[in-house]
């Protein structure tokens, strides 16, 4: 009896003293944004899982903490990017605080277009969180900082493209005996991009034969939309070798005649590939970008494809939105010889680590409550249970939390590759003008899918566009 | 005696908004097209340089591609709906039962956003997952990939725009018709003239002025056609129109120069394209006066 009531002393001991805890916590966040309270900050992303849950959790817990409102607009990938240049460019204040996508980061920089958070924290320390520690973010971190180690976005999703497939399938007996009679080898996810070719050709087959709503294999191919370029430029080409969009930014050229290599013949290989698994994909390919990509697997339209990490969790776990719950195999992309040896040596990459941060522009006339925001955003008490929703981890710690650990087995082991294998992938090149020049790539990659174009003729007439396009930027030769 | 400048006084409030909100911008564009602008590039501010992006567009491509797409587009959307408001229009003149709710029915594409618009011919055409290419393949046969064939991107968007626009024609063409005086019509059929004399001789030049106005409205409509079409197609091969290809050369692209000279341009045709079908429709030469 004695015992017992010790044992019911304790954890009322420890609940309040949990709860007092609590308290002093959320205390510190209310009388840090007292002076604030009340203003509305606004801020704009792409709608992608882990911005939806910013939008429908975070943005109304920190509201409470605070009293400061926040409004978050989630809208298509283009909208966000004109949204935000043009709010930045004429100075006009809209946002509070702007998704900053890796890729872009070099162009913003170059503007000067975002606050030096590191800086501004350190100017306004009662404004510092001691929950929040820029160390504890993962190294992907180290793109949004400057040549100084400042941080100008704090991360908030970060995740690889990789390479899912249906495990329903690939250990369906019946279907391994058939693929196994039909290829003279046994059935398993693609390593090499002869079994990725053969695995497309089979299922597609396969799906065909049993009258099912099946292929092969994804295709990102919007002859609409920049998505096309990035899975070829980020996904694919760097699998084959194809590093950098094959600019030389040193020589300021993406010609194989002066230093380039987005018309070499490894570029040529790659395309050639990409292409050739068109017939083997479902037939919304050539309108699919990322999202209905994922979609499309989720659907259980594809056995294997090359599916952006931020949805695996999704698509393997939600049984209102997923059909293959259960059923989703992660692995590595599929690599040519040498690439993976290349990325262990720190020599190149196998696929494109993807990511963004948030991040306040000059304009914003609210600094000081978006400081609080981000800071709130990027302590490691909302980490887990936001990279559960969305599949991004940008804490080192997040990797080794309960609830990720259970959750990794349900996603087949996805954040232990991104945790361990995260450094074969890297984010996109250094470049000022990023998508000024993708912009020119786009409409050859489109043509190349409509079949209008050879791969060789469309990268020709692609690398040659590019340096025109560099020499009137004044990156050229 | 009126004084002149209580006019001008009830017209100052509409000439000031006009003023700020129309010409102002206008002349920051014709400005801003003389110069190179992106602000990505090494030197991102406005360097004057003269007529180089007006030569610039002559060669470029991707702009020309633009404008023949732009023109197919219209010719095929505004014939289509010419002829189907025009219909329309005649049929409703008469009494025919349900036709209260026809006409509600059929003025309904009117009231949605174009945006909206967009969505909705996504959702019925995009492969794998939309009704029309379903029923086509399963019942026809027929493969119907707007992804992959420019050309069904292409009469996809003319469907889309016809939808849209057709009632707003008939509407119009309603409006004149009913304006028609019923004397000279009758006078042609007591001298004998048949249905088609009466259209041809009677009726079609009553309808001159509201189809002109129309066909102007359309024609600017048409080029200028950006949201619908970047909803349904994203702007990709069949359907990257002149609307689209300012929108990604200013925008993505930041080329602020550019765009506004592609812009200048094309207001400049649109405008040059409404004076030569004036002429053609009104049939008035130089010096008459109407």
């Amino acid at each position: 009896m004695k015992k017992c009531f010790t044992i019911v002393l304790l954890i009322a001991f420890a609940l309040v003293a949990n709860m007092s805890l609590v308290s002093a916590d959320d205390m510190w966040w209310a009388d840090a944004a007292a002076p604030y309270a009340g203003t509305t900050i606004r801020g704009v992303s792409e709608s992608t899982p882990p911005s939806n849950y910013v939008a429908d959790v975070l943005a109304a817990q920190f509201t409470e903490l605070t009293g400061i409102n926040v409004e978050f607009e989630t809208t298509s990938w283009d909208q966000m990017y004109s949204k935000a240049i043009n709010d930045m460019e004429a100075n006009t204040g809209i946002y509070d605080f702007v998704y900053i996508e890796q890729d872009i980061i070099y162009s913003y920089l170059a503007q000067d277009y975002l606050v030096n958070l590191t800086q501004f924290a350190a100017d306004n320390m009662d404004l510092a969180s001691a929950d929040y520690d820029e160390m504890a973010f993962t190294s992907f971190a180290d793109y949004f900082k400057n040549a100084d180690g400042d941080l100008f976005g704090v991360p908030m999703e970060a995740f690889v493209k990789v390479y899912l497939y249906r495990k329903d399938l690939f250990e369906d007996a019946d279907i391994m005996a058939a693929f196994e009679e039909e290829y003279g080898y046994p059935l398993a996810p693609a390593e090499n991009f002869e079994q990725y070719a053969d695995n497309a050709m089979f299922f597609t087959a396969y799906g065909e034969m049993m009258d099912m709503d099946l292929w092969g294999t994804t295709v990102q191919g919007s002859t609409g939309h920049p998505a096309s370029t990035y899975e070829f430029l980020e996904s694919i080409g760097p699998s084959f070798g194809l590093y950098n969009w094959g600019i030389n930014l040193d020589a300021g050229s993406a010609q194989s005649a002066n230093g380039g290599a987005l018309d070499g013949d490894t570029a040529v290989e790659a395309l050639s590939f990409w292409l050739s698994m068109l017939p083997y994909a479902p037939p919304e390919a050539t309108s699919s970008t990322w999202d209905e990509v994922a979609s499309s697997f989720a659907a259980g339209r594809a056995a294997q494809g090359w599916v952006y990490g931020e949805n695996a969790a999704w698509i393997a776990t939600d049984e209102s939105r997923s059909a293959v719950t259960g059923n989703v195999g992660v692995r590595l992309p599929v690599t040519a010889p040498g690439v993976i040896e290349a990325a262990q040596m720190g020599e190149g990459y196998i696929g494109y680590y993807d990511g963004g941060a948030f991040g306040i522009p000059h304009s914003s006339r609210n600094k000081e409550a978006t400081l609080l925001w981000l800071q709130f955003i990027g302590q490691p008490a909302v980490q887990a249970e936001w990279a559960a929703a969305g599949a991004r981890i940008t804490h080192t710690a997040t990797f080794d939390d309960p609830l990720i650990a259970e959750q990794d087995m349900k996603v087949d082991g996805y954040y232990t590759l991104l945790e361990e294998q995260g450094p074969l992938f890297a984010g996109a090149p250094p470049f000022p003008f990023h998508a000024q020049v993708r912009e020119i790539i786009d409409p050859f990659i489109q043509r190349a899918i409509l079949g209008e174009l050879t791969p060789a003729d469309a990268l020709s007439q692609a690398a040659m566009a590019v340096d025109e396009e560099l020499a009137r930027l004044g990156y050229g030769m | 005696m009126r004084n002149p400048r209580v006019g001008w006084a009830l017209l100052s409030p509409t000439l000031i908004i006009l003023l700020i909100f129309g010409f102002a911008p206008f002349l920051y564009v014709l400005f801003v097209g003389f110069n190179q602008w992106n602000v990505f590039s090494a030197d991102d501010g406005l360097v004057f340089n003269g007529l180089d992006n007006f030569r610039r567009l002559v060669f470029d491509d991707d702009f020309l591609h633009s404008v023949g797409l732009t023109a197919r587009f219209a010719i095929f959307a505004i014939g289509s709906e010419v002829v189907l408001g025009f219909v329309l229009a005649q049929m409703l003149t008469r009494d025919f039962p349900g036709k209260s709710l026809f006409r509600i029915i059929h003025t309904f594409p009117l009231m949605v956003a174009p945006i909206a618009v967009g969505a909705i011919w996504r959702l019925l055409v995009i492969p794998g997952f939309g009704p029309v290419p379903f029923f086509l393949d399963r019942y026809f046969d027929l493969t119907y990939q707007i992804g992959s064939y420019p050309d069904q991107a292409l009469m996809t968007s003319v469907l889309m725009d016809i939808w849209h626009w057709t009632p707003f024609v008939t509407l119009t063409m309603l409006a004149g018709l009913s304006s028609i005086p019923r004397e000279p019509v009758e006078q042609a059929k007591v001298d004998g003239a048949n249905r088609l004399q009466v259209f041809w001789y009677v009726t079609l030049p009553f309808l001159r002025p509201v189809l002109l106005t129309t066909v102007f409205i359309r024609i600017m409509d048409a080029i200028r056609t950006v949201d619908e079409v970047w909803m349904l197609a994203g702007g990709g091969p069949g359907t990257r129109f002149t609307g689209i290809y300012i929108w990604r050369v200013v925008f993505p692209r930041t080329d602020y120069g550019y765009g506004s000279s592609i812009s200048l341009i094309t207001l400049y045709l649109t405008i040059v394209l409404c004076w030569l079908l004036f002429i053609a429709i009104s049939g008035r030469r130089k010096g008459e006066v109407e």
